[in-house]
């Protein structure tokens, strides 16, 4: 099925500025949602889908709502991955990738080494008195927890984020900007180098690890699936738990009464993840490509059709959560598509919990005291697609 | 067909029919049944399709397999002998009439 590259007859069409959706997109969302559900965006190249509803009904469609989008940058980027199958092979890779992921393993394997490498971080840090919790903590421990989880001990943390953000300005080169090729290419060449070498270890020596899994298998798994596949989990492993632990911890700074409460009841902590992974997603939207034609929010959509399912507007419908706009960790609970839904409901969602919730927020809470951010709520935000704080500068007391 | 009764937590209960070899989470999303909410489309990875079978089918339903009992482990709601996943139950003639609780909270 090729895909249809303009508005499908009847989409109505809305013009948006990227710069302005990388500011800030939610005041477009909201109009979106209010006037047209379904739009077509030029500077997008694709349908926008922004009710809650709509979304749902799409993830639970995936053999109309195809992950195989042509021509998509992300294709470009790592070459053909699980993110942009369907099933059966889809379900072949994932079902290989995904037990060292699973709540059980992230306890029993994993959490003891992410804990250490928290602390190390923090020691760094700690006599400071003062540092960006961005570059100089969750960005580093994001990669680090992720190279133990993927195996690569032949990656350094720095090697590991260095990649994912050459690959990310990658997914989003529009602009077709020649220097973001070269540099995406170089870190996915690196990453290939350093998963076959691992694979080769690990086919001696098992290891629990995602590239063992994947490599002892059931169902058949090439090196180059390996490869590709790993390049894909780095692109998105670092910034999402990195995005959910600033916002999140942004969020409580500017609300000390919240972050009293959850300092004297920890069990609040999984309800500041959740509602941090709604109230600003850290991925805001994913492309679909319709296999048939399919009426959705009022538009019939001929096969072959892009749709973006907009995550980020969904988590905001104010038909399904009051105050869509509010930071509320004691709102009911619903559930919120931050990671997905579908087949391809997030791999990282165990990893990444305990990581941000049960370990990096208790941790950066319980040792920096006096914590207070010198930033205020609206700096370093930025993005659409991916969404989060480019920095948050602190301050605590050191004595 | 097989028919089988949701539970509600305030004590109504939903009364579906389904083709045997149908999911139970299946029955229950496309039957819009409140508080199943299967985010991860039934591939036991989400824990949100969580349900209690009734005492008197915990025997006839079976236990969970091994994937589903680690999910378990980490269900919004509280785990107990007879909790399962919806989306790893398959129904069949013999479960005609399955009576299965849904739980307070799925997330
Ligand atoms: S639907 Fe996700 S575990 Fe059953």
């Amino acid at each position: 099925m090729n895909a249809v590259t303009t508005a499908a007859p009847g989409a109505p069409v809305v013009e948006l500025d990227l710069a302005e959706l990388r500011h800030d997109p939610y005041p477009a969302y909201r109009e979106l949602r209010r006037t047209a559900p379904l739009a077509w965006v030029p500077s997008v190249g694709r349908h926008l889908l922004t009710r809650y509803e709509d979304i749902v009904h799409a993830e639970k469609l995936p053999e109309v709502f195809s992950s195989r989008e042509e021509g998509s940058l992300l294709l470009r980027t790592v070459g053909p991955n699980l993110l942009r199958e369907d099933d059966p092979d889809h379900r072949r890779l994932r079902s290989a990738a995904e037990p060292p992921t699973r709540p059980r393993q992230v306890r029993d394997l994993w959490a003891g080494a992410f804990e250490r490498t928290a602390h190390q971080l923090l020691d760094r840090i700690a006599g400071r008195g003062e540092a960006d919790l961005i570059r100089d903590f969750a960005e580093p421990l994001a990669a680090a927890n992720l190279a133990l989880v993927l195996g690569l001990s032949n990656a350094s943390a720095d090697d590991i984020a260095d990649w994912s953000r050459a690959m990310m300005a990658g997914n989003s080169n529009y602009a077709d900007d020649p220097d973001v090729w070269l540099r995406a290419e170089g870190a996915t060449r690196a990453i290939e180098e350093a998963v076959a070498e691992t694979a080769g270890r690990v086919r001696r020596e098992p290891d629990g690890s995602v590239i063992s899994s994947m490599v002892h298998a059931d169902g058949p798994v090439t090196l180059a699936e390996i490869q590709n596949n790993v390049k894909v989990i780095i692109g998105g492993g670092v910034n999402e738990p990195r995005d959910v632990f600033g916002v999140g911890a942004q969020a409580l700074l500017h609300r000390p009464e919240v972050l009293d409460r959850v300092l004297k009841d920890p069990a609040l902590w999984k309800r500041v993840f959740e509602e941090t992974a709604r109230w600003i997603s850290p991925i805001g939207m994913y492309p679909r490509q319709l296999t048939q034609d399919h009426e959705i929010a009022g538009v019939p959509l001929p096969a072959g059709s892009r749709v973006a399912l907009v995550i980020a507007s969904g988590n905001r419908d104010e038909s399904v959560f009051e105050r869509a706009d509010e930071f509320d960790v004691d709102r009911p609970h619903h559930p919120h598509l931050a990671f997905g839904g579908g087949p391809h409901f997030c791999m990282g969602a165990w990893v990444a919990r305990h990581e941000v919730s049960a370990l990096a927020w208790p941790l950066v809470f319980g040792r920096l005291k006096g914590l207070r951010p010198t930033d205020s709520p609206a700096d370093h935000l930025e993005g659409w697609v991916f969404r989060g704080l480019t920095s948050l500068n602190v301050t605590w007391q050191t004595s | 067909m097989t028919i089988v009764i949701f539970e509600l937590p305030d004590g109504t209960q939903r009364k579906v029919t389904a083709e045997p070899g149908t999911v139970l989470m299946q029955a229950a999303v496309s039957n819009g049944v409140d508080g199943i909410v299967a985010e991860c489309g039934g591939n036991a990875s989400c824990a949100t399709c969580h349900v209690y079978v009734d005492a008197r089918h915990t025997e006839l339903v079976g236990p969970p397999n091994d994937v589903e009992d680690e999910m378990l482990d980490f269900t919004a709601a509280e785990r107990r002998p007879t909790s399962r996943l919806s989306c790893q139950i398959q129904l069949s003639d013999a479960l005609d009439g399955l009576l299965v609780h849904v739980p307070e909270e799925q997330v």
